[in-house]
């Protein structure tokens, strides 16, 4: 069983830990354990007792071996970039941080595959690459900060999904520390063929959320980069024109890299902080992404833009330049900053409907925007379903906070109510415990239960995440807790 | 003999009894569980009650242009249950994939008789564990597959292959460095040599699939790389209509032809872009080093009563 209270520490045990990573990789010290009281979901905050910094495998293990033999809850960390609560240290615990093992190890280019430490940034894989005409193809909107391993823990997403799949399509093998200190190495070795025999543990422990174990190295399968790119950006009277041009190029039988949607309210607020030139009474700007070998690309462009005209766009530009694309997508990456301008807060969500519910769904979340009385601007991933409705509140006004909150789980609901997903990305952790049952059978859940005892049958890692009955923050600290 | 469930329901029950009884059972003959049960076009995904067989499936999504990018050996016969318990794939996983890429949700009956459900029906999806990757070959050691749900892909505009007979295996080697180093994107990268007197003379074939254009300018760059006689997928079909059983190797490319030569004149085909060799020569050795405890766990923890196939190790 879990801890059932926060967990206490004696000095003996940070000693211990002193001696396994070295005095200056232990943080204790309250105001240094600040950094580490939530992820990018900030309503829920817990301080960890300490966090400790390894620099090997072998240091993960002693710590790991430690809090075995002392019963302590053990929290993987990466950088941090999470947006559900995922590395929540909810009754305290030893944090496990892995920025210091941020190593690329080997490059494999006739094989296509890099070995990297879990704590490298996303983007250095690709950065490193480059030149060779390869990259690593997973890209979330945070690859700048968020880590491979945090990325195989809740088995990141990004915009070019659609075409390229999510993490677990590009991740062949991981070392990874047991909660019981032993340390093994799930699927493709670094020396051995794609093909494993036995289960696909790999594929079981990507999206794990990080309570199976902490993953130290990753063996990740490059792929060689598109040679052109075409990018379009159609400007729409509403969001249901836009959705229907999706619709007719998917029945094209084009697969775009990649087809994002901003709505009226998004696209003002980008307008007002960059100044692209979008007429402030648009519904909804589109932008298309093809890519590949370039043989063929023009006539597909072309195609893309016949159908967002037929589809009563207004205007479609094509990026004639890469200057001109990186701009296109400059306004579609800065879209969550640009929210700054318009509320002091905002909470994101991230479900999923099919792709041809979207009109619907986008329809749903004008209406829960008027019920809940707080405005809802929707930045999204048009090709997959997946929406990111930005709910608008201020909170220091608490009844805006439950506002805010009801509009959301409002959202969530429909999500599986349309047959899709709670969500698409940022993963169950904390925030959406309470949608697990909505959205699986006891006996679903018991299945992933059971899951979790074969890797940590003591619950140690990371745990009150994801599985209703969880124990809550608010059980231990309510006064951080900023609404129920 | 083999139980034939009438329906999803019929079969949680057979296996709640043999549970119950502590029997063994399977595998099931899954024929009457074998419609179409949703497809939406378009978003691209289909789900499926898992008696379907391959080819049935196919059919019904080429009517709207569109596939499940997976091309594994007697696909008329093979159903949806056989492809994800055993994860059989073809020559086109190069370009595509293996099922594993395009399954995004599942429904079983465990060893128990419980039916449970894993991922969904939309292409992106995060919430619980991944626990369909596990039923992915299995199998069928851990459970019965009643139902699948896939992402798909547009039926490519063009598909062409073209094929170069090598002279010895140190001129395979060159010709497959020569593409893996051009900028072309074959969907095949094959080798094949169909008796062994051809096993150090393979002949490699390049498949590309998408708009005319795209595949017009392949076929040039292939000719300039020496690849330029007209081919096609024969080999592959011929290779899998012997009946005796071939094994498999999976290897880091670039050690695959050192590999083949150690067969010692074997008939073979190969993957060459994965490093997987499929050949009917000396069993190749079992694969060390593998997590075996902890598949170990997962087997007792999902059919406790080890009423299910066991997984062959």
């Amino acid at each position: 069983m879990p801890s059932n209270g926060p967990v206490t520490l004696t000095a003996k045990t940070v000693d211990a830990l002193r001696a396994i990573v070295g005095h200056e990789s232990v943080i204790c010290a309250e105001q240094e354990l600040l950094v580490y009281e939530c992820d990018a979901y900030t309503l829920e905050k817990q301080l960890p007792n300490v966090v400790v910094l390894p620099q090997t495998t072998e240091q993960v293990a002693a710590v790991i071996r430690l809090c075995a033999q002392e019963k302590l809850p053990i929290i993987p960390r990466g950088a941090g970039t999470s947006l559900s609560g995922t590395v929540l240290a909810v009754t305290g615990g030893v944090m496990i941080a892995m920025t210091r093992m941020t190593k690329i190890l080997e490059i494999d280019y006739r094989n296509r595959r890099a070995l990297v430490e879990a704590g490298c940034v996303n983007a250095w894989v690709t950065n490193a690459v480059k030149a060779s005409g390869l990259y690593y193809a997973p890209d979330p909107s945070s690859q700048s900060a968020c880590t491979i391993g945090g990325n195989v823990a809740t088995n990141s997403g990004g915009p070019h999904t659609l075409k390229y799949g999510v993490t677990t399509n590009h991740i062949l093998g991981f070392e990874m520390v047991l909660p019981d200190a032993s340390v093994v190495w799930i699927g493709t070795r670094p020396d051995g063929g794609e093909e494993v025999d036995g289960y696909d543990l790999r594929g079981a422990v990507i999206g794990c959320e990080g309570m199976f174990g902490v993953v130290t190295r990753v063996l990740l399968k490059l792929v060689r980069a598109p040679q052109m790119y075409k990018t379009m950006l159609g400007v729409f009277e509403n969001v249901d024109d836009a959705s229907h041009a999706v619709s007719d190029i998917i029945a094209a039988g084009m697969v775009p890299g990649a087809v994002e949607m901003m709505d009226q309210l998004i696209t003002q607020a980008v307008e007002a902080a960059y100044h692209f030139g979008f007429p402030l009474d648009a519904g909804a700007v589109l932008i298309v992404e093809l890519d590949g070998l370039a043989a063929g690309l023009e006539r597909q462009a072309e195609r893309v833009i016949e159908i967002c005209r037929h589809n009563h766009a207004r205007e479609v530009r094509l990026a004639k330049t890469e200057q001109e694309r990186l701009d296109l997508w400059k306004c579609r990456k800065r879209a969550f900053g640009a929210i700054g301008r318009l509320s002091p807060n905002f909470l994101t969500q991230d479900g999923v409907v099919p792709r041809s519910k979207l009109p619907e769904m986008m329809r749903f979340i004008q209406s829960c925007s008027e019920k809940h009385r707080l405005r809802i601007p929707n930045v999204f991933h048009a090709g997959d379903g997946n929406i990111h409705p930005l709910i608008l509140y201020d909170e220091r006004d608490p009844d805006q906070v439950r506002r805010a909150l009801a509009a959301g789980h409002d959202i969530l609901e429909k999500c599986v109510e349309l047959g899709g997903s709670v969500t698409g990305e940022h993963g169950i952790g904390v925030e959406k415990i309470d949608f697990m049952e909505k959205q699986f059978t006891k006996d679903d859940l018991d299945a992933m239960r059971a899951l979790r005892h074969v890797f940590d049958p003591e619950l140690r890692c990371n745990p009150h995440k994801m599985f209703p009955g969880s124990k809550r923050c608010a059980d231990f600290s309510p006064r951080k807790q900023i609404a129920a | 003999m083999t139980p034939k469930p009438s329906s999803a329901a019929h079969l949680a029950q057979i296996l709640a009894d043999a549970f119950a009884c502590n029997e063994k059972i399977g595998p099931f003959d899954l024929a009457a569980l074998n419609r179409v049960l949703e497809y939406t076009p378009e978003d691209m995904t289909v789900t499926v009650e898992a008696g379907i067989t391959l080819a049935a499936l196919q059919v019904e999504l080429s009517r709207h242009r569109q596939w499940l990018p997976v091309d594994p050996p007697h696909p008329a016969q093979l159903t949806i249950s056989d492809l994800i318990n055993t994860n059989v794939s073809g020559p086109r996983r190069f370009g595509y994939g293996t099922v594993r890429d395009f399954l995004i949700g599942i429904k079983v009956a465990l060893a128990d008789g419980r039916i449970i459900n894993s991922g969904g029906k939309v292409v992106k999806n995060v919430a619980g564990y991944d626990l369909a990757k596990l039923f992915i070959g299995s199998h069928g050691s851990l459970a019965v597959v009643i139902q699948t749900t896939f992402k798909l892909r547009p039926l490519p505009e063009m598909e062409s292959f073209v094929q170069v007979p090598c002279g010895s295996l140190d001129q395979t080697d060159k010709f497959i460095e020569a593409v893996a180093s051009s900028e072309i994107t074959p969907v095949v990268l094959d080798l094949h040599a169909l008796s062994p007197s051809n096993a150090g003379m393979p002949t490699l074939v390049l498949g590309f699939a998408g708009t005319r254009e795209e595949v017009k300018w392949q076929l040039m760059k292939a000719h300039e790389l020496g690849v330029n006689e007209p081919s096609s997928l024969d080999y592959e079909t011929t290779f899998w209509t012997n009946p005796a059983p071939a094994h498999r190797l999976s290897i880091l490319p670039s050690k695959m032809i050192a590999a083949i030569r150690g067969l010692n004149d074997t008939a073979f085909i190969a993957r060459a872009g994965n490093g997987v060799v499929y050949h009917r020569g000396a069993p190749s050795p079992r694969q060390s080093k593998l997590p075996l405890e902890l598949m170990r766990r997962v087997k007792d923890t999902y059919d406790p009563k080890q009423v299910l196939p066991g997984l062959p190790l």
